[in-house]
């Protein structure tokens, strides 16, 4: 049984210059805006009983669509049908009067979510005891931390038992132990088969409490599925844009560019004894090296060597540019550069990894070729963690 | 859909009751919370004003009484139209603050939008029936009383509706044309100066009397007087009280119920 079905919604800003042709156009009905998409084809269902997790970038459209979920704001086009009656946390605290004590706010959001106050009343002990507040539930909220404020507003929807709870980054205060208890609760609430939708920028969670995921981005449905994979997926896409940002290791933009002044033959990882390895022991050395051929007169350039968890994620790099002791040209036409760098003692305990080698410009800034080695596997081996490193132990008696 | 949206206006008070009670409870005693005085203040402050505006009208400014309410002391006259005059503009004054301040509230929580100027215009009607009621109940121990007197509570209610009316519209005005605000404020003064409140009728030419019944306020002022202190049903005003009312309640809903969805894309 579909708990949520959504389909196919739009939903567009209009964008006014000024605040008065939003009046004009209200009584002429002749159209003086400018539309913002914000949503675009979004479609999906929840079955009854399952977790949704929305997931995206800021501005991407996540908080809209729990808007448009919860009814307080309408799509331009499209449909929302929602079985039962839903809560929402949206904005923790929303109805709460600052003036008036946490238990006379109790009754005012419970009232807010459609609950009579004869629940309310066997409500109210439990929701008390819920939020851990005590003798502060006879005290103004005005004078609650943020964290207190919180734990109020998450025990009040959550007892509330709706069918449908629709929680927007409630957890991301409070401390730890109430994280817990706000997990235990979500997940006691899966279990009585009740639909959740939950929308968090932590991945973690989005992960453990949600049997799917949206992703979004740009107000468009990017990829849906298991949560698992969806948030791998999104986090994938994270690592690799922070990692554009910052590092200029990426071979696509390198043949953007379209510099020929050298080429890069290959990439690989010997051993001591020089011979290609594609497995490590932790702990022991091994050597990168690549190949460069020159193909300009008079180049001088800088090298590297990354070392990638997957195409977009550098787990360490190491460069030229900032060392004297390296010859770095100027090369001649013709000439065929090996590079090699040693790695004492790889720290890496699980995992395997490519090494990117490289060359660079005299700055280090423009690179003008890189090259994936083959997939480097740490071998398997006793212990605990994912680094390991060289220890000397001691004991002894005083 | 032109029913629908009326009905849910009109019934929106009493299927949300449970909402409705908790929000008039928290606008009502919101006001006092944390002061001393409490609701002490709501005795205190229309008896502090009844003696100012009796002062000012008894011995500083003497306004000539017409001749049917002769013998009748001219800040009872005044009252009379004042008390349930200020009880109009305290809400039509509150309107156009009313969903700001909501504001958070309407864009995260799906409730009944419509129970708000319900809410801002009762609040109000309660604090200021408060100080009519003293003033009534002071008035019929000076002998005032009369059976007539029943058809109070029915006037009362006529120009709250005619309040919530004029509050739904101008509270939904002002989500999107913040100037209302400024505009609402000008117009209740204007308002007031233009009503017979703290003059009598006779005063103004005669040639610009019959425009008296382009306000409704003034019909409300008068129907009130003449119940209470000349002990005769206004039957002139009624006629316009009772159409006026219904129709600006009715379009007032209307109104509010067609832009109510627009509400979450403005705030």
């Amino acid at each position: 049984m579909y708990s949520i079905a959504v389909e196919n919604i739009h939903k567009d800003y209009r964008i006014y210059e000024r605040p008065q042709d939003r009046l004009i156009e209200l009584l002429t009905r002749k159209p003086r805006h400018n539309l913002f998409h914000v949503l675009q084809d979004i479609s999906f269902t929840v079955l009854e009983g399952r977790s949704l997790g929305i997931i995206g970038d800021n501005g991407a459209g996540k908080s809209t669509l729990m808007k448009l979920l919860v009814g307080t704001l309408q799509p331009t086009s499209g449909n929302i049908s929602i079985k039962g009656q839903v809560a929402a946390l949206l904005e923790l605290g929303a109805g709460f009067h600052p003036e008036f004590t946490g238990r006379r706010n109790i009754y005012l959001n419970a009232a807010l979510l459609g609950v009579p106050d004869a629940n309310i009343a066997d409500m109210e002990r439990e929701i008390i005891e819920f939020s851990e507040l005590g003798d502060f539930i006879d005290r103004p909220v005005k004078t609650y931390s943020s964290g207190m404020y919180v734990r109020l507003a998450f025990s009040i929807a959550t007892m509330v038992r709706p069918d449908v709870l629709v929680i927007d980054e409630a957890l991301s205060v409070g401390d730890i132990a109430f994280q817990k208890k706000c997990v235990e609760r979500m997940n006691e609430f899966r279990k009585q088969n009740k639909t959740m939708i939950f929308c968090s920028h932590s991945m973690y969670h989005v992960q453990e409490l949600c049997d799917t995921a949206i992703w979004l981005e740009k107000g468009r449905i990017r990829e849906i599925g298991e949560s698992h994979l969806v948030v791998g997926n999104y986090e994938a896409y994270c690592n690799s844009r922070s990692v554009d940002h910052h590092e200029p290791l990426d071979i696509n933009e390198v043949e953007d560019r379209k510099i020929k002044d050298c080429r890069v033959i290959y990439t690989m990882i010997r051993n001591l004894d020089g011979e290609e390895i594609d497995s490590i022991e932790p702990l022991t050395d091994v050597i990168m090296e690549t190949k460069v051929e020159i193909l300009a007169d008079n180049l001088t350039c800088n090298f590297g060597f990354a070392i990638m968890r997957n195409l977009s994620e550098i787990m360490s790099a190491y460069l030229t540019t900032d060392l004297d002791d390296v010859p770095k040209g100027p090369f001649k036409k013709g000439e065929i550069l090996t590079v090699r760098s040693r790695l004492n003692a790889v720290s890496m305990r699980v995992g395997e990894f490519h090494v990117l080698g490289g060359v660079a410009d005299a700055s280090g800034l423009l690179w003008y070729e890189t090259k994936l080695s083959n997939l480097i596997k740490i071998k398997s081996n006793k212990g605990v963690g994912s680094v390991v490193m060289r220890v000397d132990w001691s004991v002894e008696r005083d | 859909m032109f029913f629908s949206l009326l009905s849910q206006w009109l019934r929106a008070p009493f299927t949300h009751y449970r909402l409705f009670h908790n929000f008039v409870r928290q606008d009502f005693t919101g006001q006092f919370a944390g002061s001393l005085g409490g609701k002490l203040w709501l005795f205190v402050t229309p008896i502090v004003n009844i003696l100012i505006y009796s002062f000012m009208f008894s011995v500083v400014f003497r306004a000539p009484m017409p001749a049917e309410y002769d013998g009748i002391p001219f800040v009872v006259f005044m009252m009379m139209g004042y008390l349930p005059w200020f009880a109009f503009a305290d809400a039509v004054g509150r309107a156009s603050t009313m969903l700001l301040e909501k504001a958070p509230l309407i864009t995260k929580v799906m409730f009944p939008v419509q129970i708000i100027p319900a809410v801002g215009t009762l609040v109000p009607y309660m604090v200021h029936g408060i100080a009519l009621g003293l003033f009534l109940f002071y008035l019929a121990l000076q002998g005032y009383f009369s059976l007539l007197w029943l058809w109070l509570p029915l006037i009362f209610l006529f120009q709250f509706l005619f309040t919530m009316g004029l509050v739904a519209i101008l509270s939904a005005l002002c989500v999107f044309l913040r100037d209302v605000q400024q505009i609402v404020a000008l117009a209740l003064t204007t308002w007031f100066f233009l009503t017979p409140i703290v003059y009598p009728v006779s005063m103004i030419p005669v040639e610009y009397q019959p425009l008296l019944i382009l306000n409704p306020m003034h019909s409300f002022v008068q129907m009130y007087r003449e119940l209470i202190l000349l002990d005769s049903f206004s039957m002139s005003s009624f006629l316009v009280i009772v159409p006026v009312s219904l129709v600006t309640y009715l379009f007032g809903g209307w109104v509010f119920m067609r832009i109510r969805h627009a509400f979450g894309d403005v705030l």
